[in-house]
């Protein structure tokens, strides 16, 4: 018996692949079921995300597997031109090395995501539903399991976040003692101004103000955000209960500056602030940062952060393929213990 | 087996617990499972701690608060007993971490200095003096965990400022929680110290004698944290200031009982 990996991913593949052999997560167990009656597997478990779609397999013949499983995937999504340039295949030790590999987060697009694990998780419960999975499979999903549980709490593989957006989150979060309870207002719309505010909401920022000289843009983005959209010209009488600034505004001159701030901090009882400015040229003086209980980040601030977390994530990469080949060898072991 | 032998025994599991902390800067993520490990070693410590002063008391018959080296030892007791307190209940894993090399560095001065000179008691025998000076050493106790507290908020918020946060941003919590925290364990550590000072008028009114160096420094340091704590409620001190402030307010607690226990030997 061999284990049998067939699959491609965003490194093999690009997106208009990808979406065209990914299978929809409600009919994984029937996919995982076909496949085990027309390849002549003993066991299956297919995973499917955005970003790679593998079959995992447990074959008597590896030689013949593999070709079938790519048969499958061709007739299974009814494709009319080859895959084969996309797909990868790896068997027995390799294919372990891989979805350890996969769940810790090492094979990723952005490295060291956790996302994947649920995903992956999610794809095995599927299979083990549809009754596709045996020892063999059950114990090599459950083992990548625990070599990501243990690599995520020995390691600095998860540091830090590398996303601007998920960076301020994470700023606000050391800064303020419940996201529920702060407010945040964003100046000025923009893609990044968007995707910060969607981040803060997304971790229970409390209320959500936008402002723009656009009413349209400003009301769109807080109808979108569960916000509430206030007039330009208002903003320094809300200031006083804001916690988050946002500030993404095409100004040519600082919109918030150290003078205004001075007031507007006693106003608020000196309680911490934290801006964020996104605009180019600045919309807040830097002299804003010197006063006690402002923290003031722009871009480069923040891109520095999620560039050294990266940096951090990427020295573990070593240390994770040491723990990982010690699980490899002794699952690869028992798998030929008890199949040859 | 004397009480120091139990503190010297306790003062390696708060070592132990120092050198975790370097451990978990260096994982980050590590930190659940460390931070039990901390606290075991915490736990431990305090029990050994505990053995070792109530074995100085039963040998003494009374409140083991005769000289500056039992006062010390209490210290660094009631500062453990409020970190584990505190941190059970505001969840800060990251306390530990900070408090344990507060209680070596005060453990291992009290060890080694030469201040376990035995004294004869010159006020006449009174338990309302014994519980009066035990809810002092309790405020002592609080305000040392106010100054670690204030320590951690100092730390996070020069990361926060530098933009370029250290190996512990992560594991600190937010400024706001410490500076809400911090003033919290100002208001109990100035409740205790409030009470201390009133049983302490009690009692030596009872006793007909006023050990005036005490008094100087029990006065003195009511006055710092009354000031103190006005300006972080009423005065809007948040943040470096504030935890500046408390900071400094310690350490003039701790070093005016010291001169005051030297002046009075």
């Amino acid at each position: 018996m061999n284990l049998v990996l067939v699959g491609l991913n965003h490194c093999s593949a690009p997106v208009a692949v990808r979406e065209r052999v990914a299978f929809p997560r409600a009919k994984l167990g029937e996919a995982t079921c076909e496949l085990l009656g027309t390849a002549k597997l003993a066991e299956a478990a297919i995973v499917s995300t955005c970003n790679r779609v593998e079959i995992y397999a447990l074959a008597a013949d590896a030689e013949q597997a593999a070709p079938a499983l790519r048969r499958y995937l061709h007739a299974y999504h009814k494709l009319t031109e080859p895959l084969d340039e996309y797909l990868y295949e790896r068997r027995n030790r390799d294919c372990i090395a891989h979805l350890m590999n996969v769940v810790c987060g090492l094979d990723s697009m952005v490295l060291g995501e956790t996302e994947i694990l649920g995903q992956v998780k999610d794809a095995y419960a599927a299979a083990q539903l549809a009754g596709a999975t045996g020892a063999a499979l059950n114990r090599l999903f459950q083992k990548a399991f625990a070599a990501a549980k243990h690599i995520r709490s020995t390691t600095a593989i998860t540091r830090g976040s590398t996303s601007v957006a998920n960076v301020a989150v994470e700023l606000a979060e050391k800064i303020f003692r419940d996201l529920a309870h702060s407010t945040v207002m964003v100046i000025g719309t923009g893609a990044m101004s968007e995707a910060t505010a969607k981040a803060l909401r997304s971790r229970g920022a409390g209320t959500l103000l936008v402002c723009g000289r656009d009413r349209e843009r400003s009301g769109a983005l807080a109808a979108q955000l569960g916000g509430r959209a206030i007039h330009y010209d208002d903003w320094p009488v809300e200031f006083p209960k804001v916690d988050i600034v946002i500030s993404a505004t095409a100004s040519p001159h600082p919109i918030v500056t150290r003078d205004k701030l001075v007031p507007l901090m006693k106003a608020r009882h000196n309680r911490p602030l934290f801006l964020i400015d996104i605009g180019v040229p600045r919309d807040i003086e830097t002299g804003c940062d010197e006063l006690e209980n402002v923290y003031l980040y722009n871009m480069d601030n923040m891109q520095q952060i999620a560039k050294d977390n990266l940096a951090v994530r990427e020295r573990e990469i070593t240390i994770c393929h040491e723990l990982i080949a010690e699980r490899v060898t002794r699952l690869a072991e028992w798998l030929e213990e008890r199949y040859q | 087996m004397t009480d120091r032998y139990y503190d010297w025994v306790a003062l390696l599991f708060y070592v132990a617990a120092t050198a975790l902390t370097h451990r978990r800067l260096r994982v980050a993520q590590a930190a659940a499972s460390l931070h039990h490990l901390n606290v075991i070693l915490m736990v431990a410590g305090f029990l050994l701690q505990l053995t070792g002063l109530m074995l100085r008391g039963m040998s003494l018959q009374r409140c083991p608060l005769t000289n500056l080296f039992e006062a010390q030892m209490f210290i660094a007791w009631a500062l453990v007993l409020f970190y584990l307190l505190i941190g059970a209940s505001y969840r800060i894993s990251f306390l530990g971490a900070f408090t344990a090399p507060v209680v070596t560095l005060i453990l291992l001065t009290g060890l080694l200095a030469p201040i376990d000179v035995p004294r004869v008691p010159t006020l006449k025998h009174s338990p309302w003096i014994e519980l009066h000076a035990a809810i002092g050493i309790l405020a002592c106790g609080a305000l040392a965990l106010a100054f670690v507290v204030a320590a951690m908020d100092f730390v996070q918020d020069r990361q926060l400022k530098s933009h370029h946060p250290g190996p512990s941003f992560r594991l600190l919590p937010a400024v706001e929680q410490l500076d809400v925290i911090g003033v919290r364990l100002l208001i109990l550590g100035f409740v205790l110290l409030t009470a201390g000072m009133i049983g302490g008028a009690i009692s030596y009114k009872l006793v007909g004698a006023w050990p005036w160096p005490k008094v100087v420094w029990a006065w003195a340091s009511w006055l710092v944290y009354a000031a103190l704590l006005a300006a972080r409620t009423i005065g809007n001190w948040h943040g470096r200031r504030a935890a500046v402030a408390t900071m400094a307010a310690f350490v003039f607690l701790l070093t005016a009982y010291w001169g005051m226990s030297w002046l009075a030997r």
